[in-house]
């Protein structure tokens, strides 16, 4: 039995790096530290039921074994061949492996795109249009005294992530009552502390005991306790522990965050309420961000995914930043897969485009709504496709997985999928941060090191291993046909 | 490997004395020999041309997480200008702030081997070393921002200098770093909550320490630690009018620091840091007290941060001063703070002849240059890309070496200028030899890389050879010549390969990672225990997960560095 | 006058990048030139001829050169881009990048056209006879900088983000716009005769919006200046009356935008507030 500590979390973008795992036989038999999501993974990652570890080739309409060789050649041919080939996923594997994705993709011209396009996708071109004033995890513990989750639920989404980073820890500069309510509680709840202790604290502070606000906190310190706001278009669970909860009408964030703008300006609003919100209770809000120390607002795709979309995101981006011309505030988008965001770096670094980049000509380009992968599928200008690390086919729209599903379709994945059920070539690979290691970015861009913690079966080969060897089989065919 | 002979060449070697003088040049095995085989080794006819050592860029950010935000925030930066992929070669983007294959292929392409990254936020050091790993060609190193961390604030604060040097030693190889960087000491911390440092005397909050303690800390430990570099500074008020002052208080505020007349402070992209006046309208050039402290003083070197008229992408982990440049222009703004230790800004900004401030700060650069006599105090570089692309330094080395370039340009800038500007009334002119100095031969001695820089008996065969002839041509007169030459290398040889040909990459090897294996065991064992126990406290990872491995370096090339400290 | 007819001579999977379909390219060359001209055809580089039909035909008059492309031409991008003079006529529906960075000429659309029609266009004029996609006249990703000059008029719909970054010129939609129409603007003019989906002018600076049917609402960030019986667009009245908001405030903005009043009773509330 060993025990392996400092394990990264490859679940979510909160990339908990503190998990300790205890491993016996080549076997994870028991978790420390994770959520109940991250300590499923790490427990039934390797169930058979999900898993099957010889690769597979479609023959007359059938999936059969075959070699690692034979699949690997067949996607060779398969991608060498295409004239506008996708190669999607990329956002639960390691940058090792999204590097040589990307060379692949330029080999053989086709287009790179990860999964920001169906989740964050909108943020970026935001980001592109107006900028962001951000900052990682840890000044949000050490400085926030104010923290907004806009269209976001972390409760479920990131559970950790209250706990770690934001409403119940504290800093240098930033105690928490919380916490300490939460140490209490801790020995008597177990493992499930976050959760139980929700529903034992009354949702509003004010039943807080007062006594402990004040106990012993330096100068520095004696802030005011930090506060949190939610705006959502329903009362989540997030938002029972909230000081303020704005109910947005559903589509409405936009007109929201444009009358925020006005107000932290004292500007008069020609109308009585916006958004479902009273006007009066804008104003109130506005004035609690000005007062603020440090703030930090959180979005979740309940802003990226709705009517404005990427205007929701120019106007909340906005509104942070001039927020900055009275007092220090920071924006973060609440980002989902475990290395979503290293995809966006690798992208970027290596083509200058953060997803949705098109090699087709011998150069990146880029231009989201038409080198998407959705927008591709949709239209049909692929003939054909790599998916790696993902599971679109139960997530795209009808028309888009009917296009991708009728032209030749590799897999790369460590689970059998949907998606997998519908390919010509399915590759089974090592699960990334479990039975192979490399590197992954936490959605404030912190990058943290992926553990192999067991042996993977063997003919479950790391992403990057695989992709590096269709790509020289690709270069010897290309080879082959230039010659 | 094969040899090379590369025949009658001008050689320009400043650092072994060559000044021009017709020679060959032998490499083998990656290195410069005394001779070699000629009837086995591949010859190079560099007649008629410049052959210099490979260049040596001591201050460009080329990656890492801030350059890369810079990357995602311009899209419309990118498309005017991208590379195809050929068969030796990836494809990517400019123009600005270049894709990291690019990026090592275009420096390749002026005949520069060896690029410094001058800013990682070292809790983001993977990040940059990553970069590195896809970054062709060059030979590079990074320096860690630690000027504003909380354990060095606070060992500081407390006098505890050896401790503070263990610690460094540990972030040194924990990051993989090059040299300590400071940037607006104390004030990145201050940003931390919105705010900033007046002065080098005005006390950070919270922490209850001045800018010059810590500049003054830190070069100590920098001696301490026998570091190949000096501390390398972006000075407090960076991009404010009057800064001078603070210029020179922070260069004499090491003054009683230095040692046997060798330097102890690098002040980068000067220019940025060399602003008279009250404000923007007043605003003047303050280059004349710091230009007379510099050639009065041994112990300073500069580099210039040059002007170019053209639309580039600022970027600092200077984070305040950001905010202001977002301000001033307007523009898109990204701000990310690091939590313990540093912060950063990105604005896209156009530098623009008509602009009386833009025109002067390029006319500052120039006086900076012309006017500092000894070319070893001051290197060629525009902060790229803050001041300017990279891509421009061959433009640069013709101003430099011509009066009439630079009066091309002073006919076209706003007329405030021309009356303000002592360019002007500057008749020096740069020989090859003083070009040598300030991009290869002075950066490389300055960053104390005793293989680069030169072409002498064991150094790198990084060489560039440039279709120049000083004999037939009129370098003065004939700027564009000039510029075209260092554009395109007739050849650049990195470790004894033929990298660039005729101006274009024919072969993209990786370069070395150069770090700081510090040996200082004692201190440091002390110091990783109150490492761990603050660890958790202070950052939200783990502190096993925090250092970079070795194996993590495509080419990794530690340098042995022998602490003074036990 | 000389017409070069196009026909794709089968139909494209892949998107084709036809930049070279302009008169500017086509111009003082032979037939067989022309179809030597290169295109893309997703990552396969392709003559025109191996694409299309190509075929000439000359009229008496003018030297000036006329392109007609027929058929189904919707995965076809580009056409027209950068073009400086001539004349374009499309039959069929037509793929992105229409008359992008468009300097001068004509181009005629006898169908519908995809996204991104005459984005960041300096001059010339688009008629598009059907519908048109989001981003018409549209900056590029990250970009401040939308159409400078010219003038498009779609005779059918347009998408979202029509206008978007406009610095200058005219667009003219007969029939119904989508959000955030005019979005960013900073000056030029945009006229839509139908319904719009609302958001009109979000962080606009300078410029004129009118739209004369129905609208969902009007940004908060807009503040109503007056009722106004008739606006002037190019010179002509459309008669009106139309509530005149002025904004956004956001940006400070000093944009106009005129919303017909008799179909938007719902903003009737604003006319206390003057």
């Amino acid at each position: 039995m060993t025990v392996v500590s400092n394990v990264t979390c490859p679940v979510c973008g909160s990339l908990c790096d503190d998990i300790e795992l205890v491993v016996e036989n080549n076997r994870i038999v028991k978790v420390r530290n994770a959520c109940a999501v991250g300590e499923a993974k790490f427990l039934g990652f390797a169930d058979p039921h999900h898993r099957r570890v010889k690769p597979l080739i479609r023959k007359n309409g059938e999936l059969v074994e075959a070699s690692l060789d034979e699949a690997i050649r067949r996607s060779a041919e398969i991608l060498a061949e295409a004239c506008y080939p996708l190669l999607y996923g990329w956002s639960s594997t390691s940058t090792e492996a999204i590097r040589v994705g990307l060379e692949l993709a330029e080999e053989v011209g086709g287009v790179a795109d990860n999964t920001s396009t169906v989740c964050h996708g909108p943020s970026i071109l935001s980001i592109q249009n107006v900028g962001i004033p951000t900052c990682t995890l840890g000044q949000i513990r050490h400085r926030a005294d104010l923290v907004i989750y806009w269209g976001s639920n972390p409760w479920n989404a990131h559970p950790r992530h209250l706990e770690r980073y934001t409403t119940f820890t504290e800093g240098r500069f930033q105690k928490s009552i919380w916490i300490r309510y939460l140490t209490k509680l801790q020995g008597l709840i177990g493992r499930k502390k976050a959760e139980r202790a929700a529903e034992l604290v009354s949702p509003r502070k004010e039943a807080m005991p007062q006594t402990e606000k004040v106990e012993g906190l330096p100068p520095p310190l004696k802030a005011e306790e930090r506060k949190m706001i939610v705006v959502d278009v329903r009362k989540t669970r997030s938002a029972e522990i909230a000081d303020y909860f704005l109910q947005v009408k559903p589509n409405m964030d936009y007109e929201l965050l444009q009358a925020f703008r006005m107000a932290i300006h004292d500007r008069e609003l020609d109308v009585d309420e916006v958004a479902g919100v009273p006007v009066e209770l804008i104003e109130e809000v506005a004035d609690v961000m000005l007062k603020c120390r440090f703030g930090m607002l959180f979005f979740g795709l309940g802003l990226t995914m709705t009517s404005a979309k990427i205007r929701n995101i120019d106007a909340a981006i906005s509104l942070v930043r001039e927020l900055n011309e009275r007092t220090k505030f920071t924006i973060m988008p609440m980002r989902g897969h475990f290395n979503v965001t290293g995809a966006n770096v690798v992208f970027t670094w290596q083509t200058g485009y953060p997803y949705a980049v098109d090699f087709s000509q011998g150069f990146p380009r880029y231009n989201p709504g038409e080198t998407s992968a959705v927008d591709i599928l949709a239209r049909g200008d692929l003939d054909a496709a790599l998916i790696v690390a993902s599971d679109p086919v139960p997530h795209f729209p009808k028309k888009a997985v009917e296009n991708l599903v009728k032209n030749p379709l590799i897999v790369i994945d460590p689970q059998v999928t949907p998606t997998s059920f519908m390919a010509d070539v399915v590759i089974p690979s090592a699960f990334v941060g479990i039975e192979t290691g490399g590197t992954a970015y936490r959605m404030d861009h912190v990058p943290l090191p992926l553990k192999k913690v067991v042996e993977p079966p063997e003919t479950c080969l790391p992403d990057e291993v695989i992709l590096r060897r269709i790509l020289k089989e690709v270069r010897r065919l290309k080879g082959m046909r230039t010659a | 490997m094969t040899s090379l002979l590369i025949k009658n060449g001008f050689v320009f070697d400043p650092l072994n004395g060559v000044n021009g003088e017709k020679m060959d040049i032998a490499v083998e095995n990656g290195k410069i020999v005394e001779k070699v085989n000629e009837a086995e080794a591949k010859i190079i006819d560099a007649s008629g041309m410049v052959v210099m050592p490979g260049g040596v860029d001591i201050h460009a950010h080329i990656v890492g997480a801030k350059v890369n935000s810079g990357r995602l925030l311009r899209p419309e930066d990118h498309v005017k200008d991208v590379e195809p992929k050929t068969p030796v070669t990836r494809s990517g983007v400019g123009y600005s702030v270049p894709s990291t294959f690019t990026t090592g292929y275009r420096y390749a392409r002026m005949g520069y081997t060896t690029v410094m990254d001058p800013a990682m936020p070292p809790l983001k050091a993977r990040h940059t070393h990553e970069e590195f790993n896809d970054t062709p060609i060059l030979d590079k190193a990074t320096y860690p921002l630690l000027g504003d961390c909380w354990f060095v604030l606070e060992y500081l604060k407390q006098d505890r200098i050896e401790e503070c040097a263990a610690y460094v030693a540990w972030m040194l190889k924990a990051t993989k770093g090059y040299a300590i960087k400071l940037v607006n000491p104390g004030g990145l911390e201050a940003w931390g909550f919105g705010g900033n440092v007046r002065d080098i005397d005005d006390p950070v909050p919270n922490f209850g320490i001045t800018p010059r303690e810590i500049v003054r800390g830190l070069c100590k430990v920098n001696t301490l630690l026998n570091l190949p570099h000096t501390i390398h500074v972006h000075t407090n008020n960076l991009g404010k009018p009057g800064n001078y002052v603070t210029t020179l208080e922070t260069m004499r505020c090491v003054e009683d620091l230095a040692r046997d007349g060798k330097p102890v402070i690098h002040i980068t992209h000067c220019q940025f840091s060399a602003f008279a006046g009250d404000d923007w309208r007043t605003f003047d050039s303050g280059t004349e007290p710091i230009i007379k402290y510099v050639n009065a003083h041994s112990h300073v070197t500069l580099d210039m941060g040059q002007v170019v008229f053209t639309d580039t992408t600022t970027m600092t982990a200077d984070g305040p001063f950001q905010f202001l440049l977002y301000e001033l222009s307007g523009n898109k703004w990204v701000n990310s703070d690091v939590e313990t230790e540093t912060c950063s800004g990105i604005v896209p900004f156009q530098y623009r002849r008509k602009s009386f401030v833009h025109s002067m700060q390029w006319s500052i650069a120039m006086e900076l240059a012309l006017l500092i006599q000894d070319p070893w105090k001051i290197f060629l570089t525009t902060d790229h890309p803050n001041a300017g692309p990279f891509t421009h330094y061959p433009r640069i080395i013709s101003w430099l070496m011509s009066r009439k370039a630079r009066e091309k340009i002073l006919e076209r800038v706003n007329k405030k200028t021309l009356r303000k500007s002592l360019v002007p009334t500057i008749d020096r002119e740069y020989t090859l030899h003083d070009i040598a100095v300030v991009t290869r031969a002075g950066q490389a001695k300055a960053l104390g890389l005793k293989s680069k820089g030169h072409l002498g008996i064991g150094a790198d065969a990084d060489i560039a050879i440039y279709a120049l002839n000083p004999e037939t041509t009129d370098l003065s007169r004939k700027p564009a010549t000039v510029r075209k030459a260092f554009e395109r290398a007739a050849y650049t040889i990195k470790d004894g390969n033929i990298v660039v040909k005729n101006g274009e990459v024919v072969n993209a090897p990786m370069g070395r990672t150069f770090w700081l294996n510090v040996d200082a065991p004692k201190a440091e064992i002390e110091i990783s225990k109150i490492l761990q126990q603050k660890f958790a406290e202070y950052y939200t990872v783990s502190y096993q997960n925090y250092p970079v491995p070795e194996d993590y370096l495509a080419v990794s090339a530690p340098i042995h560095v022998k602490a003074e400290v036990e | 006058m000389t017409i070069i007819k196009l026909a794709p001579k089968r139909a494209f999977k892949t998107p084709v990048n036809a930049q070279t379909i302009t008169p500017d390219a086509f111009q003082e060359k032979t037939m067989s030139e022309i179809a030597e001209l290169h295109v893309w055809e997703g990552n396969r580089r392709r003559k025109l001829g191996e694409l299309f039909h190509i075929s000439e035909e000359k009229t008496a008059g003018s030297e000036s050169l006329r392109i007609e492309v027929s058929g189904d031409l919707r995965k076809v991008r580009w056409i027209g881009a950068k073009m400086t003079t001539g004349e374009i006529i499309i039959n069929g529906d037509v793929g992105m990048h229409l008359g992008e960075e468009m300097e001068g000429g004509k181009i005629t659309v006898n169908g519908n056209a995809e996204a991104w029609l005459g984005s960041m266009m300096h001059g010339g004029t688009i008629e598009v006879k059907g519908n048109a996609g989001d981003y018409v006249a549209s900056a590029y990703r990250g970009s401040t900088r939308g159409m400078n000059g010219g003038k498009i008029i779609i005779h059918g719909n347009v998408g979202n983000d029509a206008g978007n970054a406009m610095r200058k010129g005219v667009i003219i939609v007969h029939g119904n716009a989508g959000q955030f129409a005019g979005v960013n603007m900073h000056d030029g003019a945009i006229l839509i005769k139908g319904n719009c989906e609302g958001r009109m002018g979000a962080d606009m600076h300078g410029g004129k919006i009118v739209v004369c049917g129905h609208v969902k609402s009007v940004l908060p960030s807009f503040t109503i200046e007056a009722v106004r019986k008739r606006v002037k667009f190019e010179g002509e009245p459309v008669e009106g009356p139309f509530y005149l908001f002025l904004g956004d405030l956001n940006t400070k903005g000093k944009g106009k935008l005129f919303i017909a009043k008799n179909p938007n009773q719902h903003l009737s509330f604003y006319e206390k507030l003057l």
